[in-house]
């Protein structure tokens, strides 16, 4: 039996469909980015890349990317309010954002609002699965986001403007400029979101009454090449957004919650023979502010500011052997309405180390120690092999420790923050089969992540909550992927397919942790011929508990979009989509009580020149 | 090749191995027609979880039933956040705060009836007298000059009027048609008691009492209020405090403090002359007359696990306890004898917060 037959068999067997597993060294393009600790550290881990024509189908959010293609969960409280990711089954804490190669996860709770992230202003986004803290720092345990922006040195000028109309006046405006030369190179993006997003609530007579929003994404990115060694790069990045907060079934809201980011990232880069230094300053800051009745003045609100300089420096000593050394000195100062001024001050330093011993075995090293007066840092590590027999099979196997830092909240909020928290540490091991064959490509991780000293807030004998290192969590589980993509002449038929299979233990109760499904489907097809083009995608999410003692449940729910495109032009050109998502008009909740909307639709109409 | 089967191998286990953890279903109980000669439990739910409810335990403490208001309304949900319960007539009265509603139902089969769902803002505790209901209200928790006590009309279920009152008005009771106001605070801590006078519908008197009024009770002409005292999270923390409150007067006659400003009691309840109220997982006891507080407790709930006693109820010879255990989670309802021996433990719902005896 050939392996093109056994892949059509896999296809026939396995009623769940479909992963882009897109091999990564493929799709990454060779010039230097941010960063590139990714592409050159990650060989013995899985990283999927989201090209243009994925993102393209989900822009409304980060959330609904990587929903419908990869294997993380979202809890969102309605469409396009707060949005938290469960990864490998971890909390939202532990799993990191990093844009272009600085970490993003907010210093006042820990984690990521995948709904604050637009999709337009990245050229690729990239899921790299399993524990990356010796590189990325705090919460890359479940896995990391990367948000990249790729600046060449090359001669082009081009321009995309696309407009989206969508149901419940749903607004999407985005305008790309990209103009460089051998020399210069300029990256800019504008995006506009804005929603009054009062779909009716299935079965019942009420809507969402209280979910508009609006969010308005700038960035500028420049390139210098002041000669062959030496290169200025500077990143920037404006977010701004406002929503209104939804109520639920059961309770009407007034709240609206604004978010004001700022994201600076000033890069020397200076490539000689062996060595590749890259001297880096970043700054960041982030806004809050939370109106419990949008009509009346009063607010709470937080900020924290984080001031990074960092010294990357990378020496390939041969062509199989590379070392990259970091050394990071991170300020973070936060303040707000319930937590007083605070600062911390982290110096880290890692060294990684790659080594290709032959062709078919390859192994990475890496080290990371953090030195701060307000945690304990432990050492971290990773080590990875990578075994790749023959071209169209490669087995991985990486074991790693990482880590999840307390957040300000939880060291300062008023009255109730322990400033004696230590960080939640991650000892994780996973191995992998990854096949690829003539456009088919299968790949399958097994994981275990053991979570200690998890952070929990839990209240006392006198009803205060305080948080404290007391859980203990153990996750087990699968992720399957697979991928099939084919070009015959004009015809081009693209199909991918995730399934995840994760059981994530609370070792105290021995109960499955809430808000993580025992299993996740997702699944994507695309088809064009000529100028016109078809897709549909599908969601599988199991049944989750939404209690610790797993009395409570949310049921598993499935949904399909589908789309049809036609193109117009080539270099010059124009795209029409129509798209409807949740077809089949599926009543359903990712967070209990909070309905999602039902079937809705979406013209985008793009313009490249 | 093997590779490849040997990955298939173990896919096809993992899916089978999926397939079999379906969980099975249980079967709902029939709802027991009468809900009397016994106590309704509150299960305040989750905020924002819309998952109130109320459970049943007679007062013999062999009949038990959850979720007994879905159970006989089986198409109506109780709603959100729990905050009280009251009884008039032959109706029962379900303050819920997130849902901004008073759901009216039949005290006994506990059938559906009505439902007050304007005019409420951040509903409290409900009281009644002379065919009017008394609803404290927070109004905007944000805003400190909005808050108010709705009247209802009880013929019509509307709320007719509203009265202001001083920010975070919680508990409150009548006696001798004047209605007693707790200020514990909404988003503030509050140190008065509110006194309204039922005929002309104003605020008659302001009583000074100690911080963060949060139980009250009347015995004769004496109104007793245990303040908890600022918590451990304020700045600055302060002390309990037990208040009597001459009502002829309307002030305060006398207050002991508790000995430490990290003790802050709640609960307070009167059987047989005695007062009982709790700290943390202690139960307390003493005279009424008594100008001293005990040192020791009447017995502690630490045996059965209670973390912290978020409900309390004395009544019918025994004393009933609710644990909210971790709020997220069903909670668990203990009833002891007067002397503290254990005689019933139930698993109720999601925070226990209340017992309403019928």
């Amino acid at each position: 039996m050939t392996i093109k037959n056994w892949c059509s068999l896999l296809l026939l067997l396995l009623n769940y469909v479909v992963v882009a597993q897109v091999d990564t060294i493929t799709r990454l393009q060779t010039v230097y980015v941010a960063d590139n600790t990714l592409k050159k550290f990650s060989n013995s881990q899985r990283v999927f890349v989201l090209n243009d024509s994925i993102i393209a189908k989900n822009q409304l959010s980060l959330t609904s990317l990587l929903n419908f293609n990869s294997p993380i969960y979202f809890k969102e409280n309605g469409l396009g309010m707060v949005s938290s990711p469960s990864f490998r089954g971890t909390t939202a804490q532990q799993t990191a954002v990093i844009w272009n190669g600085i970490n993003i996860n907010s210093q006042l709770n820990g984690q990521t609002d995948f709904n604050v992230i637009s999709t337009s202003n990245y050229n690729t986004i990239a899921v790299r699965s399993g524990g990356g803290s010796v590189i990325y720092g705090s919460s890359a345990i479940g896995g990391s986001v990367h948000l990249n922006n790729e600046l060449e040195f090359k001669n082009q000028f081009k321009n995309e403007i696309q407009i989206n109309f969508g149901s419940f006046k749903t607004r999407i405006f985005n305008y790309k400029l990209l103009l460089s030369t051998a020399k210069l190179t300029t990256d800019f993006s504008l995006s506009r979101v804005s929603s009054t997003n009062d779909y009716p609530y299935l079965d019942t007579d009420l809507n969402n009454q209280n979910g508009a929003f609006y969010n308005t994404s700038f960035n500028l990115n420049f390139g210098y090449k002041i000669n062959n060694c030496n290169q200025l790069k500077i990143y920037n990045q404006i977010f701004e957004s406002n929503r209104n907060l939804s109520g639920t079934l059961a309770t009407d809201s007034k709240s609206n919650y604004k978010d004001f980011n700022t994201r600076t990232l000033l890069e020397w880069i200076a490539l000689y023979n062996k060595f590749t230094s890259v001297l880096k300053f970043a700054y960041l800051s982030e806004q809050y502010r939370y109106y419990e009745d949008k009509d009346y003045f009063v607010f709470s609100d937080g900020k924290a500011e984080n001031f990074i300089s960092r010294y990357d420096l990378s020496y390939k000593v041969n062509s199989k052997i590379t070392f990259n050394s970091i050394l990071d000195y991170t300020k973070t100062i936060g303040l707000g309405t319930n937590i007083s001024q605070n600062q911390r001050n982290v110096f880290s330093s890692l060294l990684l180390m790659k080594h290709q011993i032959v062709p078919q075995i390859l192994y990475e090293i890496g080290v990371r120690k953090e030195i701060t007066s307000t945690y304990n840092s432990p050492v971290l590590y990773s080590l990875g092999i990578k075994f790749k027999p023959f071209s169209w099979y490669s087995f991985r196997v990486n074991g790693s420790k990482n880590f999840r830092i307390p957040t300000f909240n939880d060291l300062y909020w008023q009255g109730l923050g322990n400033s004696s928290l230590q960080p939640e540490i991650a000892n994780q091991v996973e191995l992998g089969h990854d096949f690829l064959y003539k456009g088919c490509s299968l790949s399958i991780t097994a994981f275990v992540i053991n979570i200690d000293d998890m952070i929990q807030w839990s209240p006392n004998s006198s009803g205060v909550w305080s948080p404290k290192n007391v859980k203990n969590v153990l996750s087990k589980g699968i992720e399957t992927s697979l991928g099939y993509e084919k070009k015959y002449k004009k015809h081009t038929l693209f199909l991918n397919s995730n399934y995840s299979f994760t059981a994530s233990e609370d070792q105290v109760l021995k109960k499955q942790l809430i808000y993580v499904p025992f299993h996740k489907v997702t699944f994507a097809a695309s088809y064009s011929y000529k100028n016109v083009g078809l897709f549909y995608q599908f969601l599988f999410n199991g049944k989750v508990f939404t209690s610790s003692d797993n009395e409570y449940n949310l049921k598993n729910y499935k949904l399909s979009n589908v789309g049809v495109d036609f193109k117009f032009g080539t270099i010059q050109s124009i795209k029409i989509t129509f798209q409807i998502n949740n077809i089949l008009n599926q009543n359903y909740q990712n967070v209990a009580v909070r309905p999602m909307p039902g079937r809705n639709f979406n013209l985008i109409t793009n313009f490249k020149f | 090749m093997n590779i490849f089967k040997k990955s298939l191998l173990i896919l096809s286990i993992a899916t089978f191995a999926i397939s079999c953890s379906d969980d099975t279903n249980t079967v709902n109980p029939t709802p027991l027609g009468a809900y009397e000669n016994g106590v309704l439990i509150l299960n305040q739910g989750g905020f924002q979880k819309n998952n109130a409810g109320l459970s049943y335990l007679s007062n013999d403490l062999n009949t038990f039933q959850n979720n007994i208001f879905a159970l006989v309304n089986p198409t109506i949900t109780l709603g959100d956040t729990g905050q009280d319960v009251g009884f008039n007539d032959n109706l029962v009265y379900v303050v819920l705060n997130g849902s901004n509603k008073i759901q009216i139902a039949n005290r006994f089969t506990l059938q559906n009836i009505a439902t007050i769902a304007t005019g409420l803002t951040n509903p409290r505790y409900i009281t009644f007298y002379n065919g009017k209901g008394y609803v404290t209200c927070w109004g905007n928790a944000a805003n400190t000059t909005d808050d108010y006590v709705a009247v209802l009309n009880l013929t019509t279920n509307v709320v007719s009027s509203t009265i202001p009152v001083a920010e975070g008005p919680e508990r409150i009771l009548q006696n001798n048609g004047k209605l007693y106001v707790a200020h514990k605070g909404g988003y503030g801590y509050g140190n008065t008691i509110s006194v309204i006078n039922t005929t002309t519908n104003a605020v008659s008197a302001t009583i000074t009492v100690g911080d963060v009024p949060e139980s009250m009770r009347v015995v004769g002409q004496t109104l007793y209020v245990l303040c908890s005292g600022r918590p451990s999270f304020a700045i600055p923390q302060t002390a309990g405090q037990l208040n009597k409150v001459d009502l002829l007067g309307n002030a305060v006659a006398s207050s002991i403090t508790f000995a430490a400003t990290t003790v802050h009691p709640s609960n307070l309840d009167v059987f047989n002359d005695e007062l009982y109220y709790t700290v943390a997982e202690n139960i307390f006891k003493t005279p009424i007359a008594s100008t001293t507080l005990p040192t020791t407790p009447l017995f502690s709930t630490t045996p059965q696990g209670v973390y912290g006693i978020y409900s309390f109820e004395v009544e019918n010879n025994k004393i009933y306890v609710g644990d909210a255990g971790n709020y997220s989670d069903n909670g668990k309802v203990y009833v002891y004898s007067l002397s503290g021996t254990l005689q019933n433990t139930r698993t109720v719902g999601i925070i226990p917060a209340g017992f309403y005896f019928n």
